[in-house]
C-alpha cells in the first residue's frame, strides 16, 4: 500500500510549484487511476513516487516505511513507464532484457523465464532478436512494457500506458494490467481517458492545479459531486477548483 | 560498486554496436595512415639539420665568443655557456652538429657530441686535439713528467636527441585526440541517452548512482583510451614505414626509443588523465539536453586542454616545480620529461596526486550534480 501525505514539489529553476498539496492513498490488488488536466502535476507526483524526483515537502509510505532518497529497496520493487521512456535502439529486446534484469540483480534461469512468459504475453517472441529501433510504435510500447515489467514489480506506475497504440494492442495490455491486479499488485495509471477508467480502475484520485480534490471509489464519484457520469463529475471538480484558483490569483493582483 | 560492470559492459557494447562512431575513431584514422604515407613519399627526403652555424659549446671557461673557420658553407663558432652541461645538451639550443667541452673538472674534461652526426664527430675531434693540447702544455709546464690524459668523450644518446621531437609533440598527440574523443563519447553516454529517452529506465533500477555514474565513465575512458592508441599506434606504424620506404618521416616517431618503463608510465598518466576528463565529460553532459548541446558545452574544456598541451610544447628546460601543479599542463610536462629521461620522483608523484585529487573532486561533484533536478527532469 502506498500513502502519500501532503505531497508538495517546488521546482529551484523556475521556481513551479508542480504540486501543492497532494494527499492519496493506494491500496494493494487494486487500480488507481490518478486523473487531471493537462499540467495539473500528475506526472510530476508519479515521478516522485518512482523515485526520480525528491519532494519538496511532504511523505511517501510503501507499506508503511517512508521512501528515502535513492532508496534501492523500494526502487526494485516498482516500475515507471511513460511515453518518454525509449530503450536503447541498437539492442534485441533479448538483450535489453537480459540487461536490465541483470541491474535489477535477478538470476538467469528467472531473467530466462520472466523473458519467455512476457515476450509470449505481448508476441514480442518472434522479434526477440532483432533491432528495437527497427520496431513500429506499439512493438516498441510493448518491449518498453515487457522490460519494464521484467523484475516482477509489486508497484507499477503508468503514465498513459495505451496512448497511441492501436486497439488491439491496447486491449492486450488492459489484459496484462487486470492480470496483475488480480496478482494483488498495486498499479497507478495516469490516464486522461476515462473510460478507460470506468471500464478498468477500483478507485481515482484527482489533481487538479497541483492539489488532490478527490480520492475515493470510481463507483462513488459521481455521486460525492452530485452528478451522474464521471465525466461531469471530473469537470465539476476541474471548473470548482481551477476557478478558486483563478479567483485568488485576481484578488492576489489587486 | 554493484551494477558498475554491467553499466560498463552495456556501454561498451553499445558503442561497439554504433558503428559511425566506430568508423571515425578507430577506422578512420587507420586510413589516414595511408593518404599520409603517400603524401610523405611524394615529399623530398631530409637533407639535414637546418642550422646557420655549427658551434663548439664551452663550460667551464672565461672566452668570448669568436669564429674560429667555416665548414660546408657554415661558419664554426667557439661559445661560452653558463647552463650545466646535462641540461644544456638536452636544450634546444644544442644542435646534432655541435659539440660541448665540459672544463668544470680539470682533471677530467668530457666533451659531448653525437656520434651519428658527421660534424659533431669532426667537431668533437678537433675540441678533443685542442683541449689535449692545450692542457698537455699547461701540464708540463707544471711538473715534469706530468701529462694530461683524461678526456672523457660522451657520445649523447641518440634516444636524447630523437626523443627531443617527440617528446615536444606527444602531449599535443595525445591531448588532442583524447579531449575530442572523450567529447564525443562523453556526451552520447548521458545527454544522449537523456535525448533518446534511455537514461531514466536506468535512473529507474536499483543500482546506486555511484555505480551508474563510474560504469558510465569507465566505458568513456576505455574507448577514449583505445582510440587515442590507435591515433599513436597509427603515428609509430607511419614512421616505420616511412623510415623502411626512405622518405621523409612526417609522423615524427623514426628511431624514438622508450624503454618498457617508461611507456608504462606514460600508460599510467594516459589513464588518469581518461578518467579525468571522461570525467568531466560525464559531468558536463548530465546538464545537457542531446549530444550536440553536450558537445558545444565541452568545447571549452577541449580548447584549454589543447592550449595547455601546446603551451608545453615551447617550454626550454625544466620548469618550476609548481608547473607540475597546473592539471593538464603538468601532465604534458611529465610526458616531456619522462621522454626526455629527465623525469623527477618528486615531480612524477606531485602530478599524479594532484591528477587524483583532482578526478576524487570532479567525481564528488558529478555525483552531487546526479542527484540535482535539472538532470531528472
Amino acid at each position: 500500500m502506498i500513502t502519500i501525505e501532503h505531497l508538495k514539489k517546488t521546482f529551484k529553476k523556475n521556481k513551479v510549484e508542480a504540486v501543492k498539496d497532494v494527499s492519496l492513498e493506494i491500496r494493494d490488488g487494486e487500480i488507481f487511476a490518478l486523473l487531471g488536466p493537462n499540467g495539473a502535476g500528475k506526472t510530476t507526483t508519479m515521478r516522485m513516487l518512482s523515485t526520480l524526483l525528491l519532494p519538496t515537502s511532504g511523505k511517501i509510505f510503501f507499506d508503511g516505511k517512508e521512501l528515502k532518497p535513492n532508496d534501492e529497496q523500494i526502487r526494485s520493487r516498482i516500475t515507471f513507464l511513460t511515453n518518454e521512456i525509449r530503450l536503447d535502439g541498437q539492442f534485441t529486446p533479448d538483450e535489453l532484457a537480459d540487461y536490465y534484469g541483470g541491474l535489477y540483480e535477478m538470476p538467469n534461469e528467472k531473467i530466462n523465464s520472466r523473458k519467455d512468459e512476457l515476450f509470449d504475453y505481448f508476441g514480442i517472441s518472434e522479434f526477440r532478436n532483432r533491432r528495437y529501433d527497427t520496431f513500429s510504435t506499439g512493438m516498441k510500447q510493448k518491449t518498453s512494457l515487457a522490460i519494464c515489467l521484467l523484475h516482477d514489480p509489486d508497484t507499477i506506475i503508468f503514465d498513459e500506458p495505451t496512448n497511441g497504440l492501436d486497439i488491439l494492442t491496447q486491449q492486450l495490455i488492459e489484459a496484462y494490467l487486470l492480470k496483475l491486479k488480480e496478482q494483488g499488485k498495486c498499479i497507478i495509471l495516469s490516464t486522461h481517458i476515462l473510460d478507460l477508467v470506468a471500464r478498468m480502475a477500483d478507485r481515482v484520485g484527482i489533481i487538479v492545479d497541483g492539489k488532490s480534490v478527490f480520492c475515493g471509489t470510481v463507483a462513488e464519484l459521481p455521486g460525492s459531486q452530485g452528478v451522474e457520469t464521471i465525466d461531469q463529475a471530473f469537470i465539476k471538480l476541474y471548473k470548482e477548483n481551477h476557478e478558486e484558483k483563478a479567483i485568488v490569483g485576481r484578488h492576489g493582483n489587486g | 560498486m554493484r551494477g558498475v560492470g554491467k553499466i560498463f559492459h552495456h556501454e561498451m557494447k553499445k558503442i561497439v554496436k554504433e558503428k559511425s562512431l566506430l568508423f571515425g575513431f578507430i577506422l578512420l584514422p587507420v586510413l589516414t595512415l595511408f593518404v599520409t604515407v603517400g603524401i610523405s613519399m611524394l615529399q623530398p627526403k631530409s637533407t639535414g639539420e637546418n642550422v646557420e652555424t655549427y658551434s663548439m659549446f664551452f663550460y667551464g671557461l672565461d672566452i668570448t665568443s669568436y669564429n674560429i673557420g667555416s665548414l660546408d658553407d657554415k661558419q664554426i663558432w667557439i661559445k661560452k655557456i653558463d647552463a650545466a652541461p646535462a641540461d644544456f645538451v638536452t636544450s634546444d639550443e644544442f644542435h646534432h652538429s655541435d659539440v660541448l667541452v665540459d672544463l668544470s673538472n680539470i682533471e677530467k674534461v668530457t666533451i659531448y657530441y653525437y656520434g651519428s652526426n658527421t660534424i659533431s664527430s669532426y667537431l668533437k675531434m678537433s675540441a678533443e686535439a685542442f683541449v689535449r693540447e692545450t692542457f698537455d702544455m699547461a701540464f708540463r709546464g707544471q711538473s715534469s713528467g706530468a701529462s694530461f690524459r683524461s678526456v672523457e668523450l660522451t657520445d649523447i644518446n641518440e634516444k636524447d636527441t630523437t626523443n627531443r621531437m617527440i617528446a615536444m609533440l606527444l602531449p599535443y598527440m595525445l591531448i588532442l585526440p583524447l579531449t575530442a574523443n572523450i567529447a564525443n563519447f562523453a556526451s552520447d553516454t548521458i545527454a544522449g541517452d537523456k535525448a533518446r529517452g534511455t537514461f531514466y529506465q536506468v535512473m529507474l533500477s536499483p543500482v546506486p548512482p555511484l555505480s551508474l555514474i563510474m560504469g558510465k565513465i569507465f566505458s568513456v575512458s576505455l574507448i577514449s583510451l583505445v582510440s587515442s592508441g590507435v591515433y599513436i599506434g597509427i603515428d609509430v606504424l607511419g614512421s616505420k614505414i616511412c623510415e623502411a620506404a626512405n622518405v621523409k618521416d612526417v609522423f615524427g616517431f623514426a628511431g624514438v626509443s622508450v624503454s618498457v618503463g617508461e611507456i608504462l608510465l606514460i600508460l599510467l598518466y594516459a589513464v588518469l588523465l581518461c578518467y579525468l576528463f571522461s570525467n568531466l565529460g560525464v559531468l558536463i553532459s548530465l546538464f545537457c539536453k542531446d549530444a550536440n548541446q553536450a558537445q558545444t558545452a565541452q568545447i571549452p574544456v577541449t580548447l584549454v586542454c589543447t592550449l595547455a598541451s601546446m603551451m608545453s610544447m615551447f617550454r626550454f628546460g625544466t620548469s618550476p616545480s609548481s608547473h607540475y601543479l597546473i592539471p593538464v599542463y603538468n601532465i604534458c610536462l611529465i610526458f616531456q620529461d619522462l621522454l626526455n629521461a629527465r623525469a623527477k620522483m618528486e615531480n612524477m608523484a606531485m602530478v599524479a596526486i594532484s591528477l587524483l585529487v583532482l578526478a576524487v573532486g570532479v567525481l564528488i561533484l558529478t555525483l552531487a550534480s546526479y542527484k540535482s533536478e535539472k538532470v531528472r527532469t
